[in-house]
């Protein structure tokens, strides 16, 4: 079966979606045994280090891996091609690092890193084409034809892709929706944050995918359970996103900014390690999410871990 | 709570301070903030390292000082400041000894310091 993308966007920043990436990345991999692969378009590459820490960025740009060595070669006219730009190891759960030990692998995750070299590579790109008269429309649809092309010897091997989005729309990260079958929106339950959605919402629905509430899974991240942010939250999931599907909320704690700084590139710790305080969360994520891939397929996953 | 009103002003202060080096004697958090608010270094006492020393710190600060503040902990104190500090997992710590785990704290400390810190001052 062919992977599906999924794109983690939000054109509000703060809103955990680096986050979300990786929390359904480990929930996807550990609990299903889906082998996932993370594309981090965004400069700030919070996921790539989330996923490999700094060193293991820094690493992987040095080795020539990652989605800026993906554009130059694009800006090149070379062939469509991204596997040689993938660290095929951004796994941090033992659980998995012992099933790839054993041989016996049920669930993996792999990284197209991010570094912050990416948006200077964005910028000599723009600069490049719009000085030969292109337009950002043309520029990320041929981006986004060469990702298409370059991904495809990549589907069947993995069960999801996902792309984690900037928090603005470059053309790369329009490229990125443009290849997604389905977005995935992190918010927060505040009046800011209800309105920003609402912006990215429309533009998708209007420009990228008319079918959105079919392909939205909106997830509301970082709450703090006071009386207000419960009126928000329960008026994006009765009014404002109606109709959309809705993850578990996940709060905002301690556990989840510990979940995601990784102590090395070789450290490892258990699942109930990691995700300590909300690991039950992240466990409903995953279900959730499997149950909203299963509506949109039709396929259905079992778990492979409790 | 009343105050005896025939207490002077240095009789009250007094009380204040007493209170305080109470304070500092029993609690050395808030005796190593106290002290580096004011600009002093703090030294420490081998019982209260694993709870006050900064790995990070020490380890920006070159390895001969951080090695003469954890080189003589126990495994237990290194595994609660690698743990408390987010430097180790229980899996990266199992079956290490005193020593790979020092060598572990400052390598993951200083890694962690090069990364993050600016080289613009």
């Amino acid at each position: 079966m062919a992977a599906i993308i999924a794109a983690v966007a939000n054109l509000k920043g703060g809103v955990g979606k680096s986050t979300t990436t990786v929390m359904l990345a480990d929930g996807l991999a550990h609990f299903y045994g889906m082998n996932i692969l993370v594309i981090d378009l965004d400069p700030q590459a919070n996921s790539s280090q989330m996923l490999l820490t700094e060193r293991g960025v820094q690493d992987a740009s040095d080795q020539g891996k990652g989605v800026h060595h993906v554009l130059q070669h694009f800006m090149a006219g070379k062939p469509p091609s991204a596997a040689p730009f993938i660290m095929p190891n951004a796994v941090s759960l033992e659980e998995l690092r012992l099933a790839e030990e054993h041989d016996k692998r049920t669930g993996w995750i792999s990284s197209l890193p991010s570094h912050p070299q990416l948006r200077l590579r964005e910028l000599n790109l723009e600069e490049e084409w719009y000085g030969k008269a292109g337009t950002p429309t043309t520029l990320s649809d041929a981006i986004a034809k060469f990702l298409h092309e370059a991904f495809m010897p990549l589907m069947p091997l993995y069960d999801v892709i996902l792309l984690d989005c900037p928090p603005h729309l470059s053309p790369l990260a329009r490229a990125g929706l443009s290849i997604a079958d389905m977005f995935v929106t992190p918010t927060i339950a505040d009046s800011v944050s209800t309105w920003g959605t609402k912006q990215f919402s429309d533009w998708v629905g209007k420009y990228i995918a008319p079918d959105l509430p079919n392909r939205n899974f909106v997830l509301i991240t970082r709450f703090r359970d006071t009386k207000y942010a419960r009126q928000v939250a329960s008026d994006l999931r009765e009014i404002y996103l109606k109709d959309r599907w809705f993850g578990p909320v996940i709060p905002e704690s301690v556990h989840v900014l510990n979940a995601m700084d990784r102590a090395a590139p070789d450290s490892y710790n258990t699942f109930r390690g990691k995700y300590a305080g909300v690991t039950g969360d992240v466990r409903r994520l995953a279900e959730r999410f499997t149950d909203f891939l299963s509506q949109r397929t039709g396929s259905t996953w079992q778990k492979v871990r409790d | 709570m009343a105050e005896s009103p025939r207490l002077t002003p240095v009789e009250y202060i007094d009380r204040f301070f007493d209170e305080l080096r109470s304070e500092v004697r029993t609690n050395p958090k808030l005796a190593a903030r106290l002290v580096k608010a004011l600009g002093g270094n703090v030294v420490f006492e081998d019982e209260t390292k694993a709870d006050i020393a900064n790995p990070y710190q020490l380890a920006a600060s070159g390895k001969l000082g951080f090695l003469a503040v954890f080189g003589k902990l126990k495994l237990p104190e290194l595994k609660k400041v690698l743990k408390d500090n987010n430097l180790a997992t229980r899996i990266d710590m199992n079956g290490k000894n005193a020593d790979q785990l020092v060598d572990m704290l400052y390598d993951r400390a200083a890694a962690k310091v090069s990364e993050r810190k600016s080289s613009i001052f």
